[in-house]
């Protein structure tokens, strides 16, 4: 039956006339089918029935058997009759049928038969249900409203309307009428539509849009209940809805501003929220009103005096936001669009209102910065403003700013200012974006009043102000020193179209010199007269002068002259700390306001004598330190010296750093394989240039660099090409030059400078300018190299800057059969007894090589035998060293920790030709011989992460290489290494700690699966060094097990459970036997007994009481001593397990 | 109803007052051009360190020995909750770093086991603080849960500070008075209370 009537339904609602007789053909084979045929006769009978009124029921207009020319026609009647019939439901009380009458109507009004003048009948009947509606469910009205707003912004009906009752819209009344106290937030959302589109298309007379105009109206300001059934809709939904309804046409202007006014000033029975929303409806309105003169200029007066009020005495940033945008939305409006300007008188009158009332509260402190913010929006809301009224606004801060009321005063009249010619350049800037008129506005714009600014107002505060020291006085020089940063960034059109500086060279120059003076002064005072501890004001001077070194590019050479002439002043030979501090500052400021931006090129006047260049700043700093270094000759006299040397190169590295990311921010990271060919061997051209280029470069003579505008991407490559310039002069004098002049730390800076420049350039340029063979050579000829004595730590230095860059590609060069490489990786000639810096060096050389080694097929060493060859020497090193024959070796442990990193290179990207190795380095590990444990101990580097590998060095660092080091060293020894009381102790206790110092250096993750069998090697570890020669052995092992321990009691405390008593009593023996006089070195000790100590501190949270109950007493006694320990890291950590122990019990 | 409070409107220190270990050496630089400090100016200037074990140059000193002293005691009790403020007992002025006397000083310690007086003296905010010794109560039972036990511990308002200080001191001092306080359910809950905030 229900079938029946749902096809019935479909049938009469479906347009189409395959899907009709698809229907009827589905009702036939259902009555065929059945059995008890009556029933269902009389079921399709019944339902057929109800879409049939008895007095047409016999006609044979339903018959879709009638097909003809009069289809259409036919059609229509029938939709027309559909309507008749759904239409009655409303005028009668028919619950039931609303909802399916509605559904049935908005189907009606999409189908192909649907006329414009059946929508005004719809209307028509639907609005009969009146009062009636109100009882309907929410969703049945959510259904008519649909249908209305279907039909209402259907153009077609919507001229019928018209058509029909003019512009007195009757039926806009009877549908206010019907739906005037809807409350659903969802059928709201389209009330509100629907009374926006009423108010716009229909063109209501001014009692209809009253009405209009008091439902909405009713409903300000919206809320939402929040409810605990989301429905998708926010009250930032609604209250847009209503917004849009006030903004939508201006004929409702003469209700809604009195109307949103009138709310605002209730006072403070308004909250913030409900007053944002007011502010915003009122930018809403003034934005999209048509015909500003007659719908937002008589209410301007009326907005002014009740909003200013909001700002003027306001606290709260969002209304003083909000209200400040309308205030500017007004302005904007009164200027007209991007193609039509209006009237300027307007515009005028506005501004001319503001600024009566602003003008004098400028003069009073408290009202300064708001009545300052409120005219500052208002002249910069246009340029067309702008023009007319900065002179008047800037002539009354100057006359302010004579007779200050306090140095806050002065402050906020500056900020002002400051904020006022921000202002200016963000309207420059955007001058291509509004009318046309604005550019012109803009070249004829009056300058005189901004000329005279740095010597009638700035110069003049900051002298005043200079001298004192208060905090308010300061907070003024901070805010002079943006202001002067502002003033010359300021540009003006010159007649042919580019911009220029305002001021004259002369004044950017004078305040080059005046913030100069800020930033050498810590140089020139000595260490009494100078209070270090608040360096904002230098930190200020800093960034102002980064920007004017950006716009006025000779700025910076003055800077850079002032500031190396006052380096040069000093003696260098032996400087005390404060100088060297202030010398690190100096140039550490130095390279940042030159090198962290690239800058603009703007013309000044008089022009300046240099040709352009991106890259003129970084030059002039590069020639300047190459100038400066080395500030002392002598530097091995004194530490402090090398350090003035050292600071001079770290100085170039931060420039470097710097322009690089200057540049990639500008011209992204890909701007350098896209600008070079690869074909080009800078070393090549570099060799045909003199030595001191980069001074020459900076004096403009020589040969000069390609012509680059500042946005052009190839100023990156010649950045690089710069830079790898200065690293090679470096280079060759650091390894031919004097060496004294070098120190250490200034060697580590040079070289990790190189890396940075090396690994910015791509593979094919490296290749080209065949960097690898540089690495040996260090830049050095090879005439000039055999003349150099060899001098370990300080070439393994250079060559690993370079290295450090390169791409494995570029390296392939180096991997020949008993190349260069190979020689570097298996280096054993004469070390000393311990790591020390050879060592360092080597083992860091060794593991780059070895990890960017590339062998295999389709590589210049199809069967890897480099790699092999490397492998195999240090297996057997490491076997014929630990051979029980074998004499006792003091610098075994150094040349082990550089095979240890070699391998270690190769693991982390999981070379296969290590594992053939692993049975020897077993092997090795377990001999009975002293540097058996030196293996064993050691085998934990496999896995240490190496600070040179990393992707920025294109290293090759697998992301499982820690689980395949783990399952293939340190897995198969797990079962070898527990303690039997039969089996071999020694073997034993050396595959136990070589699996403990693996897994030390292995997260949790890693070794999670073997944690039974690896809780009983902890456990030993921490009660028993049977077996073990070295202390650094014994302290190494216990603090790899309370560290492990330490993960597996945070993650997995459940692994340990029965091992309670071991581990408690084990941390406990360790503590007492880490006493600082013990085996262990000081630092060590504190390491393992706050080790120990977290731990103990751990057991207490992680199991229940029952658990540790019976250990309790003890290790609180134990706790309550650990909290007088010497070291005051461990008695936090002791102080935190005591608590934690205190629970317990 | 809510109690009227003692003292309605003490003064408050902020947190960066507050006497503390300051960082040896010079300060790090904040300026816009120090971005890169870390890189060319690093703490240890040689990044090639190869072995595991620690060298001489990772030694920053603060392994080395530092005994217990005022301000350690001064770092244990000053983050004491004030009863009647959101404030600490620090921020209060109510603990003062020249107010706490190790006795003899930890560094002298013939060993490590010998007896030594900490002397504690409290400022109350007012004087005729009615929880000057809840307040006192409660420094106590921080320094008992949290010193070693060789430790004795002296907890005493300033002389003048307060208007009954002998009273005070003398309930303080004794240990079956301090004992019987703390097996008053309501006042232990109040010490908790005041000790939720020391870390």
């Amino acid at each position: 039956m229900a079938q029946f009537k749902q096809w019935a339904l479909e049938y009469v609602l479906s347009d189409d006339e395959p899907v009709q007789l698809d229907i009827a053909r589905k009702a036939a084979k259902e009555i065929e089918s059945s059995r008890a045929s009556s029933t269902v006769v009389g079921g399709w009978a019944a339902s057929v029935q109800q879409w049939m009124t008895p007095a047409h029921a016999d006609d044979d207009q339903m018959d879709d058997g009638d097909e003809g020319g009069s289809g259409d026609i036919i059609a229509r009647a029938k939709v027309l009759r559909l309507i008749g019939f759904f239409g009655s439901m409303f005028s009668y009380d028919h619950k039931a049928g609303i909802t399916a009458s509605a559904k049935a109507l908005r189907q009606l009004y999409s189908m192909k038969a649907f006329k414009p003048d059946m929508g005004v009948k719809i209307l028509d009947d639907v609005c009969k249900i009146k009062d009636d509606f109100r009882l309907q469910t929410a969703a049945t009205r959510l259904e008519l409203y649909e249908l209305f707003l279907s039909l209402v912004q259907d153009p077609a009906v919507a001229s019928e309307l018209r058509h029909k009752y003019g512009p007195s819209c009757g039926f806009v009344l009877d549908l206010l009428q019907v739906c005037q106290s809807e409350r659903d937030p969802r059928n709201l959302m389209v009330w509100f539509k629907i009374l926006a589109l009423l108010l716009t298309d229909y063109d209501p007379t001014p009692e209809v849009t009253d009405e209009v105009f008091k439902v909405f109206s009713a409903y300000f300001p919206i809320s939402l209940r929040t409810s605990a059934t989301p429905i998708g809709i926010t009250a930032e939904d609604l209250k847009e809805a209503v917004r849009s309804c006030f903004s939508a046409h201006q004929r409702v202007a003469s209700l809604a501003f009195p109307f949103l006014i009138q709310k605002l000033d209730q006072g403070d029975a308004v909250t913030v929220s409900v007053k944002v929303d007011i502010l915003k409806s009122i930018k809403a309105c003034i934005e999209q009103y048509d015909n500003p003169q007659a719908s937002v200029v008589p209410y301007i007066e009326k907005i002014w005096n009740s909003l200013k009020y909001e700002v003027r005495n306001g606290e709260v940033k969002e209304t003083i936001d909000a209200t400040l945008e309308v205030l500017r939305a007004i302005a904007r409006k009164l200027d007209g669009t991007k193609t039509h300007k209006l009237d300027a008188s307007s515009l005028k009158a506005y501004v001319d209102l503001v600024s009566r009332d602003c003008q004098p509260d400028l003069s009073n402190p408290t009202y300064t910065k708001q009545a300052g913010l409120l005219y500052m929006t208002v002249v910069t809301a246009n340029i067309r403003a702008y023009a007319l009224y900065n002179a008047s606004f800037i002539d009354t801060i100057r006359q302010n700013l004579r007779q200050p009321k306090s140095p806050v005063h002065t402050r906020d009249l500056i900020l002002l200012l400051n904020s006022l010619l921000k202002t200016r350049t963000e309207l420059f800037r955007d001058r291509k974006q509004g009318h046309a008129d604005d550019e012109n506005t803009l070249r004829e714009e009056i300058r005189s009043h901004l000329d005279t600014l740095f010597h009638d107002v700035y110069l003049p505060v900051w002298t005043s102000k200079s001298k004192e020291s208060t905090s308010d006085e300061r907070d003024v020089l901070k805010q002079v020193m943006q202001g002067l940063a502002l003033l010359v960034s300021q540009q003006i059109l010159q007649s042919d179209e580019t911009p220029a500086l305002l001021c004259p060279a002369s004044i950017c120059s004078e305040i080059c010199s005046l913030l100069t003076l800020t930033l050498t002064r810590s140089l020139t005072l000595s260490s009494n007269d100078n209070d270090a501890d608040d360096t904002t004001l230098e930190d200020e001077a800093v960034s102002a002068l980064r920007t004017i070194a950006m716009n006025y590019t000779d700025g910076y050479t003055e800077f850079a002259d002032r500031a190396t002439a006052e380096i040069k002043k000093r003696d260098w030979n032996n400087p005390s700390e404060y100088s060297l501090n202030a010398l690190k500052e100096l140039l550490s400021r130095f390279s940042f306001i030159g090198c962290s931006e690239i800058p603009s090129n703007i013309a000044t006047e008089p022009p300046s004598q240099k040709q352009f260049s991106p890259l003129q700043h970084f030059i002039t700093l590069t020639a300047s330190l190459l100038e400066l270094f080395p500030l002392s000759s002598q530097p091995s006299s004194t530490s402090a010296a090398a350090l003035a040397n050292a600071t001079v190169i770290s100085s170039l590295h931060a420039s470097i750093i710097w322009f690089r990311d200057a540049c990639e921010t500008k011209y992204g990271k890909e701007a350098l394989g896209s600008q070079t060919d690869g074909s080009q061997n800078w070393l090549d051209e570099f060799r045909q240039l003199p030595e001191d280029w980069l001074s020459q470069l900076c004096q403009g003579s020589g040969v000069v660099l390609p012509a680059l505008e500042e946005s052009d991407p190839k100023v990156y490559a010649e950045f690089l090409k710069l830079g790898l310039f200065t690293v090679r002069y470096l280079y060759r004098s650091a390894a031919a030059g004097p060496r004294a002049t070098w120190s250490e730390r200034a060697l580590v800076q040079l070289s990790q400078m190189t890396a940075l420049v090396v690994q910015s350039l791509d593979e094919k340029l490296q290749v080209a300018c065949n960097l690898a063979d540089q690495a040996v050579n260090l830049f050095l000829a090879p005439d000039e190299k055999a003349a150099q004595p060899e001098a370990g730590v300080d070439e393994g230095i250079l060559t690993l800057g370079i290295l450090q860059g390169l791409w494995p590609g570029a390296l392939a060069g180096l991997y020949k059969p008993g190349g260069e490489a190979q020689r570097l990786m298996c280096d054993t000639s004469k070390l000393g007894p311990s790591p020390s810096r050879e060592s360092d060096i080597r083992a860091a050389i060794g593991a780059i090589l070895a990890n960017k080694y590339k062998g295999g097929p389709s590589t210049s060493d199809p069967d890897s035998i480099v790699m092999k060859a490397v492998l195999d020497f240090w297996a057997t090193y490491l076997t014929t060293s630990t051979a029980p024959s074998s004499p006792t070796d003091s610098t075994f442990p150094a040349y082990n920790t550089i095979a240890m990193n070699v391998l270690s290179a190769a693991a982390a990207r999981q070379d296969k030709h290590l594992l053939p190795l692993i049975p020897t380095l077993h092997a090795a590990a377990a001999s009975p011989h002293p540097a058996g444990e030196t293996v064993a101990s050691s085998l934990g580097l496999l896995l240490t992460p190496n600070p040179l590998l990393t992707a920025a060095n294109h290293a090759t660092v697998k992301r499982f290489h820690k689980q395949w080091t783990y399952a293939h060293l340190a897995k198969p020894l797990l079962p070898l290494a527990q303690p039997t009381p039969s089996g071999d102790k020694l073997l034993a206790t050396r595959y136990r700690i070589a699996v403990l110092a693996v897994v030390g250096n292995c997260p949790l993750a890693v070794y999670q699966d073997d944690l039974p069998a690896l809780i009983k090697l902890l456990v030993t570890a921490l009660s028993d060094r049977e077996g073990i020669d070295l202390d650094e052995t014994a302290a190494g092992q216990v603090s790899a097990a309370l560290g492990v321990l330490v993960e597996i009691l945070a993650h997995e405390p459940e692994a340990v459970r029965g091992y309670i008593r071991e581990i408690v009593g084990g941390a406990t023996k360790v503590y007492r036997d880490c006493s600082p006089a013990s085996y262990v070195s000081p630092s060590g000790a504190a390491g393992c007994r706050g080790l120990a100590l977290q731990v103990l501190g751990a057991v207490a949270g992680r199991f229940e009481e029952r658990h540790v109950l019976a250990y309790a007493p003890a290790t609180q006694r134990m706790l309550a001593v650990a909290c007088g320990d010497p070291a005051r890291k461990v008695r936090e950590v002791a102080r935190r397990a005591r608590a934690g122990w205190a629970k317990i019990g | 109803m809510e109690r009227d409070l003692d003292n309605a409107n003490p003064t408050i220190l902020s947190v960066s007052q507050l006497p503390s270990r300051r960082r040896k050496g010079p300060a790090a630089r904040h300026g816009p051009d120090s971005r890169c400090d870390a890189l060319v100016y690093p703490k240890h200037h040689w990044p090639f360190a190869s072995s595991s074990s620690p060298s001489s140059d990772d030694d920053d000193g603060d392994d080395a020995d530092e005994p217990v002293d005022a301000q350690d005691v001064y770092d244990l009790i000053s983050t004491i909750s004030d009863p009647e403020h959101p404030h600490t007992l620090g921020q209060l002025s109510v603990v003062r770093l020249p107010d706490i006397h190790l006795s003899p000083s930890p560094a002298e310690l013939p060993s490590p086991d010998s007896l030594l007086t900490v002397l504690v003296e409290l400022t109350p905010t007012i004087n005729h603080c009615s929880l000057a010794t809840v307040i006192g109560l409660a420094v106590r039972c921080r320094l008992e849960q949290t010193l070693p036990p060789n430790y004795r511990v002296d907890v005493r308002m300033k002389d003048g500070s307060h208007a009954q200080d002998d009273q005070v001191n003398k309930q303080l001092g004794d240990k079956e008075r301090v004992a019987a306080a703390l097996e008053n359910d309501t006042l232990q809950r109040m010490v908790d209370k005041m000790l939720e905030t020391c870390a």
